[in-house]
C-alpha cells in the first residue's frame, strides 16, 4: 500500500448539504481528514453522522455542497465507483450488515471475492486478521452465534479485507460491552498507527471522543465543535464542582437557579462553573468553589471537589449556545405534595433472591440477587446479551425463573404477578407511544388503561406534564415529537398511576445528552421527592455513575454489587489510581507497559492509561522500561477512575479466573 | 461485467437460504400447497346438489317425474318435504339447493292430458351456480317431458317409439367437447393454477431476498463495493430464477400426475416458454424490491401486483372474450394472458411454436422490460 505524506487530505467536506423530503439532516457541514489520522464523528441519534458517512462511502447522495474523497470529487454515482475499492464501509448496526447463516470465514470470503481479493491474498489476510482479532478459533461459527463483541470484530475485518486505504465505521462500538469495546479500540489504533490506515469513526458515546486524534461534535446536522480532544476540552473555560451534601434537595435547587448544568451522582451533586473572561486557570478554580459555596451558604458541605470539565460538558454547553436544544434546566419545582409511604426499615421495593432463567443449554441469567431501597436509583449494567431484560421480565412477573424468588412493590413475583403489575410502571427503549396520538390523548389513554379513575384523572395528566417538562406541548402529536421529549412522554405515561416502583429498559438510547440530563432530572425528583425505587439498565457507562446502587451484569451473572464510588474506592485500593500519560508513540510505549506488567495499561487516543497504586515512583518504573526501547512519555497525571474501569478491570479479572 | 463476481453472490445467496430452514420451506412448500389448495378447493363443477321434493301431489307420475331429478348425478337427493314452510330455512341454512315443488293435482292431469306446471326453487346466491343449476333442472325436465309426451302419443296413434321420437325432436344434437372431454374443470384448471403460482412466488421470493439487505442494512456491502450492478442483480435473481424453475417442475407434474390433466404439447416449448415467464415475474420481484424498502410493504405490493391480474385478468376463471373491452384491454398488457394461453395450449390443446410463437416473444419481451427496469431504478448511490 502506497503511504502518501501525512497531512493529505483523504475526505474533504465543503457545506454538505442533506435532505431527506423536508427534514435536513446535515446543514453545511465542513470537515477534513488527514490521511493516517483516526477521525471522530461525536453526537447522538439523528445528529447526521450517518448520513454524513455514507456520503463519503459513496452510497448517498447529496443536495448541496461539494465532497472530495482522495481528491477525486463525488457527485455521480460514477464518480463514487472510481473510490470505492480505496474504502470499506462499515454500516451502523451491530453486525446487521453481516449474513447470519454464514460462518465467520463464509462472511470474510464473501467480502473478499466481492471486492475481488485473489484467493492467495484472501488466504494470509485471513490469517492475519483473525490472529489480530482473535477469532481464529471461532472461524466456522455461524454469524447469528457469535457474541456482541465478535460480531463487531467480524465486521471490522470484512471492512479491512480488501485493504482500503479509508475505513469508515458508524457507531462501532454502540451496545458492545466495555471490554470488547476497548479491545476494538485497541485494535483499530494498532491499524491506524502501525498501518498508516485513515479512519472516520462515530459514536454516540462522548467519553470516547478522547480516543480519536481529532472529532467532530454534531448535533442536528450541525458542527458544534471540533479538533483534538484537548484543543476540545481547552475550548470551554469552565470548571465542575462536586459537593456532598446531606440536604441534596434543597442544594440542587440551590445550584440549578444558579448554574447552568448540575446534575446529581449518588450523594454528590456536579455543577458546572462557567469562568469569568480573563480568569486563568488556577484563579478560575478557585473562584468556582467560592461562588458554589456561597450559592450553599447556610448547608452543610460534607465533602467539595474540584474537577475540569469533561467532553460531554462541553458538548452540553455548546448545544446550548447554539441554541439547537433548550439546555437551561428549570430548577426542579418544590414537590407539589410529599408521598407519604410509610415502611418498616428493613423493606425493600425490589428484591431478587437467586434468580435463575435458563433458555435450552442457555443460562441466560444465573443466580442474580439484589435489593433496591424506596427513593433508591438502580442501575443494572451490562452490555447486549448480558442478562439485563431478562432479569426485568422475571421481576415484572412476565417470565417466571427457573430458580430463585423475589418481591416487588410488597408483592411476590411468583404467586402475585398481577399484583406487581399494577403497583410498578414500565418504560421501554421503544417508548410504545402511539405516535398518531397528542401528548394529551396519550397520556389519558395511559392513565384509562391503568384505572386512574376518571374525576382524578385530569389532575394527574396535569401532575404528569409538570413533573416530566411536558407542559406547553399537550396538543402535539407524539410522532412529531423530538426524541428526548417523545422519552419524557413516555416517562409520564409510565407514571400515570402512580406506581412505588418504576423499571426504565435503556430509556435513554438515542437521546442526545442535553435531553439526557432532563431526563436524569425528572428521575431524581422521583426518587428523591416522592420516594418511588428506580431500576434502570443502560449501557452508558457515564450514566452508571449516577445512579446510587449498581450491578454490573455479565453474561448473566452479577460481577459487582455496590454504589459506584465504592466500586471505584474498592478498585483504586486493589489496583491503584489511573494514571495517563501522554506520548508521541502511543502504540510502541503501551506494548512496552503491558509487557513490562503495568495494569491495566491501554491506549486512549494520544495517551495511555495505568493502574497503578504509588504515583510518586511511577515516572521513575516507567522512564526505566521506555528508556532502554528509546520511548518517551510525558509525566503521568491523575484521573479519576470512571465506571469503564471498574467493569473492565472486574471483567478481565473473571476471565483471568477461568482461564486458571 | 465479471461472471465471477455475479458467481460469488449467488453462492452466498444460495447459502443463506439453504441455511435459513424456514425461509428455504417458504420457497419449496408454499407453491405445492397453493396448487393443492386451488386446485381441489376450485373446482368450478356443478354437482351433488343438495336436493329435496315437496310433493303435493304423492301419485305414481309425480314420483315417476320427481326421480328424474333425484336419480341425476348432478342433483344430491336429500329426502321429501311435507310443504313449502321449510324451504327458506333449509336453503338459507345451506342444507338445500334446490326444491322442486309438485302441486295437488300432477298425475290427474297429466293423464288426462292437460298440461301441467311444477315449481323449482334455486338458492341464487352464486349467480353462475344458479345458472348452471338452471340449466340442468331446464334440460332435466325437458327429458321427462319429451318421454310423458311419447308416452301420449304412443297412446294415441300406436305407432312405434322410434318414429315418434323422430317427429318429437327432428333435430338431435350431439356434443362433442373437444381438449377436454369429459369436462373436467380440474383438467383446465391446473395448467391455469401452474400460471397463477408462477406470477405469485416468484417475486415473493425476489421481494424477500433483496429488500431483506435493505432491511439489514447488509446492501451497503454492495453499495460501498465495486461489485457492478449487473453482476449484483445477475447473482441476487438467479438462485430465485432456478428455486422458481424446480417448483415450476414441481407443479408440472402435479398437474400431470395428481390432477390427471394430460399433456398433449411440446415439452421443449412449454419449459422454454415456462422459463421466460418465471424471469418475467422475477422481474416484477425485481422492480417492486427496488421500489419499496421494507419487507412488510414489499409484500403488500407484490400481492395487489400479481395476485389480481393472474386471478382476473389472465383468463383463469373468467375468460378474457367475457371481460369487458376495458378489462380485456387490460389483461392484454399483463404477461399472465399470454402463459395462461401457453399453458392451456400446450396442456390441453396440444399446440405449440406455430400457433404460440408471439406469446413466446411478448413473454421475452416482458422479462427484458421489466429486468431492465430494475437495473436502471437499482442504484448504488441512492438518494435515501
Amino acid at each position: 500500500m502506497a503511504v502518501a505524506p501525512a497531512g493529505e487530505a483523504v475526505v474533504r467536506l465543503r457545506g454538505l448539504l442533506k435532505r431527506y423530503a423536508a427534514r435536513v439532516a446535515v446543514d453545511g457541514v465542513d470537515l477534513c481528514v488527514q490521511r493516517g489520522r483516526m477521525h471522530g464523528l461525536i453526537g447522538p441519534d439523528g445528529a447526521g453522522k450517518s448520513s454524513l458517512m455514507k456520503i463519503v462511502a459513496g452510497v448517498l447522495t447529496h443536495d448541496g455542497g461539494t465532497v472530495e474523497v482522495f481528491g477525486q470529487a463525488i457527485a455521480s454515482e460514477r464518480d463514487a465507483e472510481r473510490v470505492k475499492q480505496r474504502i470499506g464501509l462499515m454500516p451502523q448496526g451491530l453486525g446487521q450488515n453481516l449474513y447470519a447463516e454464514l460462518s465467520i470465514e463464509e462472511n470474510i470470503d464473501f467480502f473478499a471475492r466481492l471486492r475481488g481479493v485473489d484467493e492467495q491474498a484472501l488466504a494470509a489476510r485471513k490469517r492475519q486478521l483473525l490472529a489480530m482479532t482473535r477469532l481464529e478459533r471461532f472461524r466456522d461459527r455461524p454469524m447469528k452465534k457469535l457474541s456482541g463483541g465478535m460480531k463487531q470484530k467480524l465486521g471490522l475485518v470484512c471492512t479491512l479485507i480488501h485493504e482500503p486505504e479509508l475505513i469508515i465505521l458508524d457507531e462501532p462500538t454502540t451496545g458492545v460491552d466495555p471490554v470488547s469495546r476497548r479491545d476494538f479500540w485497541a485494535i483499530l489504533d494498532e491499524l491506524v498507527s502501525v498501518r498508516g490506515l485513515t479512519a472516520l469513526v462515530s459514536t454516540a458515546y462522548m467519553d470516547e471522543a478522547a480516543r480519536f486524534a481529532t472529532a467532530t461534535m454534531m448535533l442536528g446536522g450541525r458542527v458544534l465543535a471540533e479538533g483534538t480532544p484537548a484543543e476540545l476540552l481547552a475550548a470551554l473555560p469552565a470548571t465542575v464542582v462536586s459537593v456532598k451534601c446531606r440536604e441534596q434537595v434543597e442544594a440542587q435547587r440551590r445550584l440549578g437557579a444558579s448554574f447552568r448544568d448540575t446534575i446529581l451522582r449518588g450523594p454528590w451533586l456536579r455543577t458546572v462553573v462557567d469562568a469569568v473572561p480573563g480568569e486563568d486557570a488556577p484563579a478560575r478554580a478557585r473562584s468556582a468553589e467560592a461562588r458554589v459555596r456561597e450559592a450553599l451558604a447556610g448547608l452543610a458541605i460534607e465533602a467539595l471537589d474540584v474537577d475540569a470539565p469533561d467532553l460531554e460538558d462541553l458538548f452540553i454547553a455548546r448545544a446550548a449556545s447554539a441554541g439547537v436544544a433548550a439546555a437551561r434546566f428549570a430548577p426542579a419545582p418544590a414537590p407539589a405534595k410529599r408521598m407519604e409511604r410509610t415502611h418498616a426499615p428493613d423493606y425493600n421495593a425490589i428484591e431478587a433472591r437467586g434468580l435463575v432463567r435458563q433458555f435450552g443449554d442457555f443460562r441466560a441469567v444465573d443466580q442474580v440477587s439484589f435489593t433496591v431501597k424506596p427513593g433508591e436509583i438502580f442501575g443494572l449494567l451490562g452490555a447486549n446479551g448480558a442478562g439485563k431484560t431478562t432479569v426485568i421480565k422475571m421481576l415484572n412477573g412476565i417470565q417466571p425463573p427457573n430458580a430463585g424468588s423475589g418481591a416487588v412493590a410488597g408483592a411476590d413475583m411468583i404467586r402475585a404477578p398481577g399484583q406487581i403489575k399494577r403497583r410498578i410502571g414500565y418504560m421501554s427503549q421503544a417508548f410504545s407511544l402511539y405516535l398518531d396520538m397528542t401528548v394529551r390523548e396519550n397520556l389519558r389513554l395511559f392513565a384509562a388503561i391503568y384505572g386512574v379513575p376518571r374525576a382524578r384523572r385530569d389532575e394527574r395528566v396535569r401532575e404528569l406534564m409538570r413533573l416530566c417538562d411536558i407542559e406547553g406541548i399537550e396538543d402535539m402529536l407524539a410522532g412529531d415529537l423530538p426524541m428526548g421529549r417523545r422519552q419524557r412522554l413516555a416517562l409520564a405515561c409510565a407514571l400515570v398511576h402512580e406506581p412505588e416502583v418504576v423499571f426504565l429498559d435503556e430509556p435513554t438510547s438515542g437521546v442526545d445528552p442535553v435531553g439526557r440530563r432532563r431526563f436524569w432530572d425528572i428521575l431524581f425528583r422521583l426518587a428523591r421527592h416522592e420516594g418511588v425505587a428506580l431500576l434502570i439498565t443502560t449501557h452508558y457507562m457515564s450514566e452508571a455513575e449516577q445512579c446510587d446502587h449498581i450491578s454490573l451484569l455479565y453474561a448473566g451473572r452479577v460481577v459487582a454489587d455496590a454504589s459506584p464510588e465504592q466500586l471505584k474506592a474498592e478498585l483504586a485500593g486493589r489496583r491503584g489510581e489511573l494514571w495517563a500519560f501522554d506520548t508521541p508513540t502511543p502504540q510502541a510505549t503501551v506494548k512496552a507497559l503491558q509487557a513490562a506488567g503495568f495494569a491495566g495499561a491501554s491506549l486512549y487516543g494520544t495517551a495511555v492509561h495505568v493502574l497503578d497504586p504509588d504515583g510518586a515512583t511511577l515516572p521513575a518504573r516507567v522512564a526505566g522500561v521506555l528508556a532502554p526501547l528509546g520511548l518517551q512519555a510525558g509525566p503521568p497525571h491523575r484521573r479519576p477512575l470512571t465506571m469503564e474501569d471498574v467493569f473492565v478491570e472486574r471483567v478481565l479479572e473473571l476471565e483471568r479466573e477461568a482461564a486458571q | 461485467m465479471k461472471l465471477v463476481r455475479a458467481m460469488v453472490v449467488a453462492r452466498k445467496e444460495w447459502q443463506e437460504i439453504r441455511r435459513d430452514r424456514l425461509f428455504l420451506a417458504l420457497c419449496l412448500v408454499v407453491p405445492v400447497v397453493l396448487m393443492l389448495l386451488f386446485g381441489y378447493g376450485l373446482s368450478l363443477d356443478v354437482e351433488n346438489i343438495p336436493f329435496a321434493v315437496v310433493d303435493h301431489d304423492d301419485t305414481p307420475a309425480s314420483r315417476d317425474y320427481a326421480s328424474h331429478f333425484s336419480d341425476s348425478r348432478y342433483f344430491d337427493f336429500r329426502g321429501r318435504l311435507a310443504d313449502e314452510g321449510a324451504i327458506d330455512r333449509l336453503v338459507a341454512a345451506n342444507a338445500l339447493r334446490a326444491v322442486l315443488v309438485i302441486p295437488p293435482g300432477f298425475g290427474r292431469d297429466l293423464a288426462a292430458g292437460r298440461s301441467v306446471r311444477v315449481q323449482t326453487v334455486i338458492d341464487g346466491t352464486f349467480p353462475v351456480r344458479a345458472m348452471t343449476m338452471r340449466g340442468y333442472v331446464l334440460a332435466i325436465n325437458a327429458q321427462a317431458s319429451t318421454g310423458i309426451a311419447l308416452e301420449w302419443a304412443r297412446a294415441a296413434t300406436g305407432a312405434d317409439e322410434r318414429s315418434l321420437a323422430a317427429l318429437a325432436q327432428p333435430v338431435r344434437l350431439e356434443t362433442r367437447n373437444l381438449y377436454n372431454q369429459p369436462l373436467r374443470s380440474v383438467w383446465s384448471m391446473a395448467p391455469k393454477l401452474i400460471m397463477v403460482i408462477l406470477m405469485i412466488a416468484p417475486p415473493f421470493l425476489t421481494v424477500l431476498g433483496v429488500v431483506r439487505e435493505k432491511e439489514s442494512g447488509s446492501i451497503f456491502n454492495i453499495y460501498a463495493s465495486t461489485v457492478s450492478k449487473a453482476e449484483f442483480l445477475l447473482g441476487k435473481l438467479v438462485p430465485y430464477v432456478v428455486i422458481s424453475l424446480f417448483n415450476a417442475l414441481l407443479l408440472f407434474l402435479l398437474a400431470r400426475y395428481l390432477f390427471g390433466a394430460p399433456f398433449k404439447g411440446d415439452p421443449l416449448f412449454f419449459a422454454l416458454a415456462t422459463a421466460m415467464y418465471v424471469v418475467c415475474t422475477t422481474g416484477i420481484g425485481l422492480v417492486i424490491s427496488v421500489l419499496v424498502r421494507t419487507q412488510t410493504a414489499a409484500m403488500v405490493v407484490v400481492a395487489i401486483v400479481t395476485v389480481v391480474p393472474a386471478a382476473l385478468y389472465s383468463g383463469a376463471i373468467i375468460p378474457i372474450e367475457s371481460l369487458s373491452p376495458a378489462a380485456a384491454g387490460v389483461a392484454h398488457l399483463l404477461p399472465a394472458m399470454y402463459y395462461a394461453q401457453v399453458a392451456t395450449g400446450s396442456f390441453l390443446k396440444g399446440v405449440g411454436w406455430p400457433v404460440l410463437w408471439p406469446n413466446l416473444l411478448v413473454l421475452a419481451g416482458y422479462a427484458a422490460l421489466l429486468m431492465a427496469a430494475g437495473y436502471l431504478l437499482f442504484s448504488k448511490r441512492p438518494r435515501t
